[in-house]
């Protein structure tokens, strides 16, 4: 059992900029820096439940690590409350708060061999050796990592390592596992292969995951819930289907997709209380759900941003209502066709199935020809000029 | 043109690589030379120190080792050799705990802290203090004290080293990623445990390169015994050698004979340990 709640929190690190020396140049930074210093998490709020994984994630610098970290007990709580199965464990010592760590750089001990490395948090908890002897080996065994037990770590793969490093995390079944970017130093097959493994562990240990990455594919696939931040501040908690399909800013939604979602400038127009949205002459009415939740949100017409994802964009016919661009790039990606075409003054990507297109279509893409796309009114994202979404 | 400008190249590192090993058999030599004589001194008998160049570096008539046999009487040779090793072990022993513990916490804390970066700074400052600036004082204040004795000269060599073997150690942590303290912290170590079960054991080639530097100071000292145990009856190895420089000169052949029976035991701890010590200083070197 282990429910975790962030109330709060805040994590300052004090302010520097006095010490900055003439001619340095400025950090490019857009965390906020007040007068006590620069604010690198603000007012993180969640409820994580019992054996709940969460996934944070975001651009580096964005504070996810930090809240990791601050959870570990490994920095400083700057503000707020850290509650641990209904207990503030805000200045509880790391090795008091029930918890696991897997790093980036695995952080293996080097003088030691795989067991020993496994051991060592159960060397720490006085358990007997013959206990130990059997946890450490169910726990290789979960892991495939039986044959390398007396091996040291730098006799081991960049994989194997990890697998390590889960396993001294995993062997003692601690409340919470927390895994900061653990995937990171792999390379991308080992990588995918990881992620179905982490995916299949969960099934097996009853911890509560916290899982930090850069990724959105790990994001996605991995997490019950997603949070995704940016300079500090959380910007969407949600599933991955909420997130993705109902980003709540531009930020979310060029973050979450792959390619990432198209953003034009457009106009929402409201006529005898229909929503449309238009963008150069095409005029798109919304779908019946869509004008509901504008309606109950009482959005007045107004320019918008429009986003649209790359799936949801359709080759049209000249004659039929559509927009046009001029193709850039054509990218064959076996299954689909990747196009980017500028349309609008905006570098536009649209994913095209090469199954519903006939061989004259296929033929008519190529670079610096004119094309013509189309969406529904249902795929349409609307968000006001600053950025937030005006349906949530 | 690259192939000119390469043979050109190549030529002048080939003269280069003379002239450096010109240099190098040079400096061999500077060394070699007087630790010829030595040896063969020391076989010699005063009788065939004679004035001429073959007198002073041919091989002797007779290759004996009563010089030696007659210096390590003279010299009081395994009780000398039980008090230098007994100085030098204890310092060597005590300078890895206490120094690698003091590197350890100012070398992770010195980023954070502007007081453990001042203390690094205070305790490196020590280097450039000359012993025999502070020679007086102490000889007077280990006498009020009591410990002008054995105690008292090791007390004063942990001191001494300290300011090197902390910057020697806290310059090889960042060699350890504080990755690694902060797993050992999430696997539910505390400050101790993590020093002696982590960081201890990863700093082994810092260990040899520090036992090795403070051993052979130690070993070779002869100022800090002469100044606090004079008149103690513990003598070192260094010390007793002055047994040989009388009012009416000096005995060279019972001289160079007990230098090298001082020279041995260091010599081959050195040997042992000569693969760490490289280890500790490319170490070092490259981050």
């Amino acid at each position: 059992m282990a429910e975790i709640i962030l109330n709060h929190i805040k994590k300052v690190y004090p302010n520097i900029e006095g010490k900055k020396k003439k001619g340095e140049p400025e950090k490019k930074s857009n965390l906020l820096v007040t007068e006590e210093g620069v604010l690198a998490v603000q007012d993180f709020n969640l409820h994580i439940k019992d054996k709940e994984f969460i996934v944070l994630v975001g651009p580096s610098g964005c504070g996810k690590s930090t809240t990791l970290r601050m959870v570990a007990g490994l920095e400083g709580i700057s503000g707020g409350d850290l509650m641990i199965d209904g207990k503030k464990v805000n200045d509880v010592e790391p090795k008091d708060r029930d918890i696991a760590m897997v790093f980036q750089n695995y952080a293996l001990y080097p003088h030691m061999t795989v067991r020993g490395n496994m051991e060592y948090p159960l060397k720490l908890q006085k358990m007997a050796p013959e206990e130990m002897r059997q946890r450490v080996e169910e726990a290789a065994e979960i892991l495939g990592i039986t044959q390398y037990l007396e091996r040291k770590p730098k006799a081991l793969s960049g994989g194997q390592r990890q697998r390590v490093a889960i396993g001294r995390a995993i062997v003692r079944n601690p409340k919470v596992l927390l895994m900061d970017e653990p995937l990171s130093n792999l390379d991308a097959k080992l990588r995918n292969q990881m992620r179905a493994e982490i995916i299949k562990l969960r099934q097996k240990i009853d911890a509560t995951f916290i899982y930090v990455t850069h990724d959105q594919t790990e994001a996605m696939t991995l997490g019950d819930r997603i949070v995704i931040m940016k300079d500090g501040v959380v910007m969407q908690i949600g599933t991955p289907q909420e997130v993705f399909d109902h980003p709540a800013n531009t930020f979310v939604a060029g973050f979450i997709g792959m390619p990432q979602m198209n953003i034009f400038d457009a106009e929402l127009l409201e006529k005898n209380g229909t929503y449309s949205v238009k963008l150069a002459d095409l005029e798109i009415e919304l779908s019946p759900e869509k004008q509901q939740r504008l309606k109950a949100n009482e959005v007045k017409a107004q320019s918008i941003t429009l986003g649209i994802r790359p799936e949801h964009i359709t080759l049209a016919k000249k004659a039929e209502k559509s927009l046009k661009g001029t193709i850039e790039v054509s990218e064959m990606m076996g299954s689909a066709i990747h196009l980017h075409a500028t349309a609008y003054g905006k570098d536009t990507i649209m994913i095209i199935q090469t199954m519903n297109l006939t061989e004259e279509e296929k033929n008519s893409i190529s670079i610096g020809k004119e094309i013509h796309f189309a969406f529904s009114g249902n795929m349409i994202h609307v968000f006001g000029k600053d950025g937030a979404n005006l349906e949530a | 043109m690259s192939k000119v400008t390469l043979n050109q190249g190549a030529v002048g590192g080939k003269l280069a690589n003379r002239v450096i090993n010109i240099l190098l058999v040079l400096g061999c030599l500077t060394i070699a030379f007087p630790l010829y004589m030595t040896v063969i001194i020391a076989f010699k008998k005063p009788s065939e120190m004679t004035n001429d160049v073959a007198g002073a570096l041919g091989f002797p008539q007779a290759w004996s080792f009563d010089n030696f046999a007659e210096a390590m009487r003279v010299t009081d040779f395994w009780h000398s050799l039980a008090n230098s090793f007994l100085l030098t072990g204890a310092t060597v022993v005590l300078c890895i705990i206490l120094h690698s513990m003091a590197g350890y916490l100012i070398g992770r804390k010195m980023a954070k802290r502007k007081a453990f970066k001042a203390f690094y700074y205070y305790l490196v400052s020590g280097m450039f203090v000359p012993f025999a600036v502070l020679m007086m004082p102490l000889v007077k204040q280990t006498a009020q004290l009591g410990i002008a004795n054995r105690f008292g000269v090791i007390l004063l060599y942990v001191v001494f080293f300290m300011p090197m073997n902390v910057l020697l150690y806290s310059g090889y942590l960042t060699n350890i990623p504080t990755a690694l303290d902060e797993a050992s912290c999430v696997d539910g170590a505390g400050v101790w445990q993590t020093f002696w079960n982590i960081i201890f054991p990863n700093m082994k080639p810092m260990h040899a390169t520090v036992a090795v530097l403070t051993a052979m100071s130690t070993w070779n000292d002869v100022m800090t015994p002469l100044v606090i145990m004079s008149g103690t009856d513990q003598n070192t190895l260094p010390l007793a050698q002055l047994n040989f420089q009388t009012q009416f000169g000096t005995n060279y052949n019972l001289a160079f004979a007990s230098y090298l029976l001082a020279l041995l035991p260091i010599l081959i701890f050195y040997i042992v340990c000569q693969k760490q010590i490289i280890n500790g200083v490319v170490n070092g070197a490259v981050k």
